[in-house]
């Protein structure tokens, strides 16, 4: 989760996550070198005494300032859309998870498991124990195997919402009468925080998802405990 | 939390534990965008582009005297060495994450099968032996 006044990305849990860092680290570089170099043209066009009001043409600055654009945009394009058809990838899913989205909670169906679904309600401020997060705890955590890949569904069943989970850079909306499929893979043990991400009501702000991610013997645990229960 | 005051020192208070906490915190960033205290090897490009760039400028300048075309050489060297040390540097550390990757789960299956009937090493030391 993010840590006070954090401006950055959250660590990856997953491997797109780590691309999309990886990513976002490429593009900054690219970006941080213009404007360096914009500031310095600048600072050339305030300082120098020379002016020439009749430029006709300018043909070769003019091949310069469009070729090298275009050759920065290829090599910004070119890794964007390599991660973009790496989201897309679905490879054999364990599992497949059913989040949809109500005003204001998440419900979740395990469909792999008979009769396992359970709704997530965020923890009210006077309920939370020490050490709990403000505004982003909730009463039942969506429990997942690590190191599995995971299929979810998102739908939602009145408002467009949007299930979000940023260290494992997911993204989803939650469209009413549409299924959204995304896969979720943690490479780490922990519990990960997200927030609805699409205006959904007064209460958008207040509906969390929490995932914990745990060993795979603990969630066949969990799973068969959750029927006796 | 905010110490209190002493009575003989009404004004002053001592810095509290948030604040240093988040001074301690703020990442440094060059023109406001770039962090190059956690991006790997962001601070590596910008100090090898620097040096590129001072080498370039300055030695441009001592060849042929001219000021402003020694400054623009320099810029243009920072950027390509920047540039050059950056993806050189990216590619090696993506191919170590990889090479990590592979040894960790690597060690992961060892720990998991050694003794088993699926160990490699078994399989291979019983291929020698029958050899």
């Amino acid at each position: 989760m993010a840590t006070p006044a954090q401006l950055g990305l959250q660590n990856a849990t997953s491997p797109i996550m780590e691309e999309l860092i990886a990513f976002h680290d490429h593009a900054l570089m690219i970006i941080f070198l213009i404007s360096s170099l914009v500031l310095y043209i600048i600072s050339l066009m305030l300082t120098t005494k020379l002016t020439h009001t009749s430029t006709m043409n300018a043909q070769e600055i003019e091949m310069i300032w469009t070729i090298l654009p275009a050759i920065i945009l290829i090599m910004i394009a070119l890794p964007s859309l390599r991660i973009l058809y790496m989201t897309d990838e679905f490879n054999k899913p364990y599992l497949t998870l059913k989040a949809i989205g109500h005003q204001w909670y998440w419900s979740y169906e395990y469909s792999d498991y008979e009769d396992l679904a359970f709704d997530s309600y965020i923890t009210p401020t006077y309920f939370l124990e020490p050490g709990e997060f403000r505004l982003l705890e909730v009463d039942n955590r969506t429990t997942l195997p690590m190191e599995a890949d995971i299929r979810m569904l998102i739908t939602s069943q009145d408002v467009l919402h949007s299930w979000a989970v940023p260290s494992l850079g997911v993204k989803t909306d939650a469209i009413p009468g549409r299924l959204n499929q995304a896969m979720l893979a943690s490479m780490r043990p922990g519990l990960f925080y997200g927030q609805c991400s699409e205006i959904c009501g007064s209460n958008h702000s207040f509906m969390p998802i929490v995932l914990e991610f745990i060993y795979f013997q603990d969630f066949e645990v969990w799973a068969s405990y959750l029927y006796i229960v | 939390m905010a110490a209190v005051p002493e009575p003989d020192e009404p004004g002053k208070r001592k810095g509290s534990c948030t604040s240093l906490r988040l001074s301690y915190w703020k990442p440094f960033k060059l023109l406001g965008i770039l962090d190059v205290e956690n991006i790997p090897c962001a601070r590596d490009s910008i100090l090898y582009g620097s040096l590129g760039s001072v080498v370039a400028g300055f030695g441009h300048f001592l060849l042929t005297s001219r000021i402003r075309r020694s400054c623009d050489v320099g810029v243009g060297g920072f950027i390509l060495v920047t540039l050059g040390c950056w993806f050189h540097c990216r590619y090696n550390y993506a191919k170590q994450k990889i090479q990590q990757r592979i040894t960790r789960q690597g060690m992961k299956n060892k720990l998991l099968y050694e003794g088993t009937h699926l160990d490699p090493e078994r399989k291979q030391n019983s291929r020698n032996s029958s050899n």
